[in-house]
């Protein structure tokens, strides 16, 4: 790796792995097709399934599974291979359904958490399983977390404004309690990626609050959302929550800058076409004159000779 | 063993209501499927089989659900790119721009490698070039990789003479090639040597089996002009360009300059802020063309200049003879 | 009725127009030898495509536009000697005047063929038309060298129609009756009425000033399609001027050659003397020196502020290029002021391969304002592919390049059969003129 910048660079990797997946898979389907049909006569293939759990709000959850091989290492998504979910606690096991992968080898289903069997901790174990085929082994993945959600609100305090965000584990029989001390991660949903916003942390009483970004642009009313996040999480694994507020800058449109020169755009300037047509006038308009005189000069031969 | 079913609610399912058991022809028919030739773009947006369709005779091979390649009929795929007329409008309320971090190139090559691929550009024609920059002999060398600018005020759309190459209100130049007349007036217009003519048939061309469009800048055609596009098929289905997800150090940002925010799939900054604190830039500003592309000053550098040689091929590596850097290091 | 005086210089022509010898025979078949070539080059140029061209992604334009520039600026030259001598009455002017028209028709049907060479796609040409943007130089350049040829031609019908009427009306002449017959309508049956006298001149006039008043515009226009760029070297205000200046000084070499060779080969001796030469000559010496103080403010301003990139582009200039920079714009401008401006020089041979060394140097001076610029871009050229980095050009150019020479060469010497080389009309008007002149 890097020699002068390990540390955040070895992060930029993992994280970007999910890019690069399906990226080698868009660049390489000719190479990895060529193996496909070298390789269908022998064994089946490893699969491998990367499963997470994320808590939303209205206590619902999203399991997201992402099922893919590897040919020559550069790892190849499967689509359309059914991924069947399961929850289990406490001895009970619950078929939640099966979904087929989509064209990033992506499954995903959403579910309300209220009836999902529980441990004795309030631990829920998802289970993604993809069964195999005739061409490709089975994989497996298991993933364990505590339901729990974040709530986003704001308010305005000495004319300075705030946004708070505060989190609840929720138990199974309705024994809700508070995250504390827990980071919880701001962000702001924008065209291609969340933009991080700032971090809160969760105090005793599960709440925590952070002055609001006033430098955020929001839509033309100056309307945002705040997504509130915990990643990878011990306990809770994956928690999401937002809400929306009227504080941001409201979207002005950059006026693409007045240029001097608008050359480019479809139609001409003003100025231009007058010009030309003064010319061109000018210029036909004696044109049309010589040969008026030529025109003339044959008529009056016409009429000497009659 | 207490068993509960529960019926999932919004199930987020791919395909449409796949019948759980299938024998493998069926299942090829209603899957969704990606053809081997048309992958790099087609795979994105979605193509499906329309069996309705008469058959042309002409067999592109796909990649099925299994893994397995089969043949199937040309016309049974369709393929939903942006006509050449809609291409005309921009993405409503969007301006994109891209932010190009020289601290972290280490010309590893991997965008002009996926554009050119994802494109199907010839080996004479990139999109993106990476250059080797000295300003002066005193000051630090540094690796540039240089995408098409789309400025705002764009020399090249000025003196198109059919108007093949236009601006959009999303700030993107494109260029239609079904109506350039290769009269290369574009290419001498800009100042930044982006352009590439395509001076004869590349079989390259012929692997994109899908209809052209200019937001696709493919497939190329002989006797036309065609550049960098920003990727703006892959835009509007919400990804980033190819350039951007192909780079292994996230050293290119791509984002919505109204939104003020660019991203590299992997860090997510404030456009307005990364500029400020990171001092960007646009490069021969004093031309007065405007870029939509900022660069951010290599220094603080993850790489030393010299790892940009590290595993080039040899004629990558010709290129960069005649820099006075090389120059210089094969004096020493 | 044509005058006697016409009949009678017009029987000094009739030779010409009547037969053709084996020499000009094999002279005309020679050229056509050379005009097919072209063709086959330019089919393969079609077929193999532009990569059989010296041009690549840094020189998008070579040595075909340097022959539309200089061919461009040779028709000028023609119209301007042309329409400014008639406008002033030069009585010099009668003998050598329908060469100059003819320069200019000719030049202009070939010059934009070569621009044409330059296109990627011919088959969209219409686009230009159906499609065109007003912003763009070569919208301006379509709508002023199609002005021009228009122009140009009406110009020629009015300076040829006396003519015509006088061959028409001359009896003894032995031609087909086809060809008769084309005459006669050409002729429009002018008999040389004072009504009708009286409108050709009026015609003629004002089409003088037009097509002068066209080609300045045409030529500007041309120079603009370089300068409105940013790139080094085109990017400069001086260009129009520079270019109309150049255009007309490059054409003064080329009157001076033809003149030459019809002289020899249609012995005119008798018309066209060392007077001629010298007046022509005189004005070439002025537009050398109007070229060289041009070329030299643009240069000194280039060099004198250094501005990086035009560094970068004088480097090469007087590197790669020492050689012919110094034949373009030191020879090209010192030789013809020393051979007419030095009396004991000033011999119609001397004048004559001054005009060659003009004509070349001209031809290279298009060649260094188009290619090296684009060989010294903004962002240097990072190449391992020679044909990118450096312009060669091949024989496709070439071959089309000799094709445009036999071209001028053909149509000048099937022109000189159709119609007298010499304006026999006006030089038959001239001594009544010269009575004028002396009352």
């Amino acid at each position: 790796m890097n020699q002068y910048n390990p540390g955040p660079m070895k992060k930029v990797i993992t994280i970007r792995f999910f890019w690069l997946t399906s990226l080698l898979f868009l660049i390489s389907p000719i190479l990895s097709a060529q193996n496909e049909a070298e390789t269908e006569e022998n064994e089946p293939v490893d699969t491998y399934l990367s499963f997470i759990a994320t808590y939303t709000s209205n206590d619902t959850v999203v399991l997201t599974a992402h099922l893919f091989i590897r040919r020559e290492r550069i790892p190849v998504d499967l689509q359309n291979a059914p991924i069947s979910f399961t929850a289990s606690g406490d001895g009970q096991q619950l078929t939640i359904g099966e979904v087929f992968t989509d064209s990033t080898g992506k499954a995903r289903c959403l579910i309300p958490t209220t009836s999902l069997p529980r441990d004795k901790e309030g631990m829920v174990t998802y289970t993604a399983d993809f069964s195999g085929t005739d061409n490709y082994f089975s994989a497996s993945e298991v993933f364990i977390s505590k339901p729990a959600a974040l709530d986003v609100s704001f308010y305005e305090e000495d004319s300075i404004k705030y946004i708070r965000v505060s989190g609840i584990q929720t138990g199974s029989e309705g024994d809700d309690a508070p995250i504390a001390n827990e980071t919880v991660l701001l962000f702001v949903p924008t065209l291609f990626a969340p933009m991080p916003v700032g971090e809160i942390y969760l105090e005793e009483d599960g709440v925590g609050s952070m002055e609001f970004p006033m430098t955020l642009i929001g839509d033309s009313v100056g309307t945002i959302m705040i997504i509130a996040r915990i990643d990878e999480n011990d306990l809770f694994g994956y928690v999401k929550g937002g809400s929306s507020c009227n504080w941001a800058i409201p979207k002005h449109f950059l006026k693409q800058d007045k240029p001097t020169r608008e050359l480019w755009t479809p139609v001409a300037p003003l100025w231009m076409i007058i010009t030309l047509l003064i010319l061109l006038a000018g210029v036909w308009g004696h044109y049309v004159y010589a040969v008026v005189q030529l025109i003339k000069i044959k008529q009056s031969a016409k009429k000497e000779s009659a | 063993m207490k068993s509960l079913t529960l019926n999932p609610f919004p199930l987020k399912e791919a395909t449409d209501g796949q019948p759980k058991k299938s024998s493998r022809r069926d299942f090829l028919k209603k899957s969704l499927v990606a053809g081997a030739g048309v992958v790099a773009t087609g795979g994105l947006i979605e193509a499906y089989l329309d069996t309705s369709a008469a058959e042309s005779g002409e067999k592109v091979k796909v990649l099925t659900t299994t893994g397995e390649i089969v043949e199937v009929d040309k016309s049974q795929i369709k393929y939903p790119r942006i006509s050449r007329k809609e291409s005309h409008q921009g993405i409503p309320g969007k301006k994109f721009v891209m932010v190009i971090d020289l601290a972290r190139c280490k010309n590893a090559r991997a965008c002009v490698e996926g554009c050119q691929k994802a494109h199907h550009l010839p080996k004479d024609q990139e999109f993106m070039k990476v250059y080797l920059l000295q300003d002066t002999e005193n000051t630090a060398p540094y690796w540039f990789p240089k995408p098409c600018f789309h400025c705002d005020n764009p020399l090249c759309v000025s003196v198109c003479p059919v108007g093949a190459t236009y601006k959009r209100s999303d700030g993107i130049v494109l260029i239609d090639n079904e109506r350039c007349i290769g009269c290369k007036f574009c290419i001498t217009g800009c100042p930044y040597s982006t352009r590439v003519f395509a001076w004869r048939h590349y079989e390259e061309f012929d692997e994109d089996t899908q209809p052209y469009s200019p937001e696709a800048s493919s497939p190329g055609v002989e006797g036309t002009v065609s550049k960098c596009d920003f990727c703006p098929d892959l835009i509007r289905v919400g990804k980033l360009p190819y350039c951007v997800t192909s780079c292994p150090m996230g050293v290119i940002y791509f984002g919505d300059i109204d939104e003020d925010v660019v991203t590299n799939g992997a860090e997510t900054y404030q456009f307005s802020k990364l500029i400020r604190e990171r001092a960007g830039y646009r490069y021969l500003e004093i031309l007065g063309t405007r870029p939509s592309v900022y660069y951010l000053p290599p220094v603080e550098r993850q790489f030393p200049v010299d790892r940009g040689f590290d595993g080039l091929n040899e004629e990558v590596e010709k290129r960069y003879e005649s820099t006075p850097y090389v120059q210089k290091q094969r004096r020493k | 009725m044509a005058s006697e005086k016409e009949l009678t210089l017009l029987k000094e022509f009739t030779p010409q127009i009547e037969h053709t010898n084996i020499k000009q025979t094999v002279w005309m078949i020679f050229l056509a030898a050379v005009i097919v070539l072209g063709f086959y080059a330019l089919y393969v140029q079609i077929t193999e495509g532009h990569i059989v061209t010296g041009m690549r992604d840094n020189v998008v334009w070579g040595i075909y536009i340097v022959n539309f520039i200089f061919f461009m600026g040779i028709s000028y030259a023609g119209a301007l000697i042309s329409g400014t001598l008639h406008l002033f009455k030069a009585e010099w002017r009668k003998p050598i005047i329908r060469i100059a028209e003819f320069i200019t028709i000719i030049a202009l049907l070939i010059g934009p063929c070569y621009i044409l060479l330059c296109i990627g796609r011919l088959d969209r040409l219409y686009y230009l038309v159906i499609f065109g943007r007003i912003q763009s130089p070569i919208t301006w350049d379509v709508i002023a060298i199609s002005t021009d040829i228009f122009g140009c031609l009406i110009f020629l019908y009015l300076a040829l129609l006396r003519d015509i009427a006088a061959i028409r009306d001359f009896q003894e002449i032995r031609i087909p009756k086809w060809k008769r017959k084309i005459y006669t309508f050409l002729a429009l049956g002018y008999t040389g009425t004072p009504e009708q006298k009286e409108r050709l001149h009026k015609a003629t006039d004002i089409m003088a000033a037009m097509v002068i008043a066209i080609a300045v515009i045409v030529y500007s226009v041309l120079a603009w399609i370089f300068s409105v760029t940013l790139q080094p070297g085109w990017h400069s205000t001086i260009f129009g001027p520079y270019f109309v200046i150049a255009a007309v000084f490059s054409g003064c070499g080329v009157m001076i050659v033809v003149m030459w060779l019809f002289r020899k080969i249609y012995h005119l001796e008798k018309y066209i003397t060392i007077k001629h030469f010298v007046n022509v000559g005189v004005l070439m010496l002025i537009l050398a020196a109007l070229f060289g103080y041009f070329t030299f403010s643009d240069y000194l301003t280039k060099w004198y502020g250094s501005e990086r990139n035009d560094e970068l582009l004088i480097n090469l200039l007087f590197d790669k290029y020492y050689w012919l920079f110094i034949l373009s714009n030191y020879i090209g401008v010192l030789l013809p002021m020393i051979v007419v401006g030095i009396k004991k020089f000033r011999t119609i041979n001397n004048i004559t391969i001054s005009a060659i060394i003009v004509i070349l140097a001209l031809w290279v001076n298009r060649y260094l304002i188009v290619v090296p610029t684009l060989e010294s871009p903004y962002l240097p050229i990072q190449d391992s592919r020679p044909a990118w980095i450096f312009y060669n050009s091949t024989w496709i150019e070439w071959a089309l390049t000799a094709a445009g020479v036999a071209f001028f060469a053909l149509a000048f010497t099937i022109g000189s059969k159709l119609i007298p080389i010499i304006n026999v009309s006006e030089l038959a008007e001239s001594p009544q003129e010269e009575e004028k002149i002396l009352e």
